[in-house]
């Protein structure tokens, strides 16, 4: 074998497996070795194992954030269906409320009123332009008949003109054909509240003697017989002193909001048919 | 030329035992150790000449030693003993086949783990037996598995510096 001839190489090889075992004998025996080498090898590898570890640490953490957000966009999901979940018993609930406080206010309005009532839900309303009136879910079964006066708790709200067996159709008190027979709560002065539509109301036959002045309130008179008297209609908005015409143009603001019925009550009243 | 390469003998095994632990960390989270170096000094018996790799081997085990926290001169020691073993077996036996290297690394990442085993009970009184084995022949298993793998890069590589396969003097009979 050639290497065996350079006997130097071998000495070399000799040398350093003696070192490596001296170093191990002496460090089984007392427990320490490499001084000053050892220092060595630990300043250098120091700051290579810090960039390492700091490469290591930064690709790992980068890691750990992708799959936090992979996690979070999960979490996202759940939470926002969770959301929807919760919007929709949110407006359920307060659906209930608002529902619970419609009724108390037509409950105290029954209360209140000296007829006997029955309290309807509105079903469904007429969206054609010439025709104002809604469908309730009370008919002659509950005892309802034509021409009983409906109302809400802000006041009249028309009367029925057609009863079925458990349904009616109340003809509210904007509409072209509706005419009430009302009067000036401040003046007693007595006229006919008659439907203008998107207008609101118009007060008819009023002279033009009488002090009529804005924000007087009109009231059903209970002439006629189809309406008990003192019902609210609505305040005036405007008036007009024609010069040629005996009456006075008079325009009533309802009391109520007519895009916003839910549920009213249908007033009991001996006049019914 | 060459009192660079002992120069950078040095750095080289210090990047490579902070590499095999970095390594070691990622992979298996400390719990088993990746032990290039092992194969490297079995690289270095093979294929480098008997100075410079005996001098790689030391180094290499030193750095080891130092790093790792082992007993000081138990891996320079081992490390000395497989080159010295594969620098012989790479005279008698063609070398170059991978399924050679890899028994062979297998046996060499074997025999040093029941010689360390049994330096620690033998010498510090201290049972490493319970436990390891199995930390121990995965680790072994993992060594034998990557040995030829490490030997193709760095075929590659001597074959990318060189232009062709290293052969030392002792080969080309110019040594």
């Amino acid at each position: 074998m050639i290497f065996l001839k350079n006997y130097k190489s071998l000495a070399f090889v000799v040398f350093l497996f003696l070192v490596a075992l001296i170093m191990l004998s002496y460090s089984a025996k007392y427990g320490q070795g490499g001084g000053v080498f050892k220092n060595i090898v630990l300043e250098t590898a120091a700051p290579l194992q810090s960039v390492l570890n700091s490469s290591v640490t930064t690709v790992s953490d980068a890691w750990k954030r992708y799959v936090f957000l992979v996690g979070l966009e999960e979490e996202n999901k759940k939470l926002n269906k969770f959301i929807g979940y919760l919007q929709s018993e949110l407006i359920t609930y307060r659906e209930g409320y608002l529902d619970a406080q419609r009724l108390g206010e037509i409950l105290a309005l029954k209360k209140s009123v000296d007829y006997p009532s029955v309290a309807a839900r509105v079903i469904a309303k007429d969206q054609a332009a010439l025709s104002k009136t809604i469908l309730i879910d009370k008919g002659s079964a509950h005892g309802l008949k034509k021409n009983m006066p409906v109302l809400v708790p802000s006041g009249l709200a028309g009367r029925l003109i057609d009863v079925s067996w458990h349904v009616s159709k109340a003809l509210l008190l904007i509409d072209e054909n509706s005419n009430v027979d009302a009067m000036l709560q401040r003046t007693r002065a007595q006229g006919i509240a008659s439907g203008a539509g998107y207008r609101g109301c118009v007060l008819k036959y009023i002279t033009r003697d009488q002090s009529v002045a804005e924000g007087d309130v009109v009231i059903s008179s209970g002439m006629g017989g189809v309406f008990p008297k003192g019902l609210l209609i609505g305040a005036v908005s405007q008036v007009e002193k024609p010069h040629t015409d005996l009456f006075l143009n008079i325009r009533i603001a309802p009391f109520v909001d007519f895009s916003k019925l839910e549920e009213v009550i249908v007033l009991i009243t001996e006049d019914g048919k | 030329m060459s009192y660079i390469i002992y120069l950078l003998l040095p750095l080289l095994s210090i990047s490579l035992v902070v590499l095999q632990a970095t390594l070691a960390d990622i992979f298996f989270s400390g719990r088993l150790v990746i032990e290039l170096s092992l194969i490297a000094v079995i690289y270095a018996g093979f294929r480098m000449e008997l100075i410079s790799g005996s001098v790689f081997a030391f180094i290499t085990g030193f750095v080891f030693d130092c790093i790792a926290g082992s007993v000081m001169g138990l891996f320079t020691f081992f490390y000395s003993i497989v080159f010295i073993c594969s620098f012989i077996f790479s005279l008698i036996i063609d070398s170059s086949r991978l399924l050679f290297i890899s028994l062979y690394s297998f046996c060499c990442a074997l025999t040093e783990k029941m010689l360390v085993i049994l330096f620690y009970k033998l010498f510090l009184g201290f049972d490493a037996s319970t436990g390891l084995p199995f930390v121990f022949l995965s680790e072994t298993l993992l060594l034998g598995l990557l040995a030829p793998a490490f030997f193709y890069l760095m075929r590659r590589l001597e074959i990318i510096f060189y232009g062709k396969p290293l052969q030392r003097a002792e080969h080309t009979g110019s040594g």
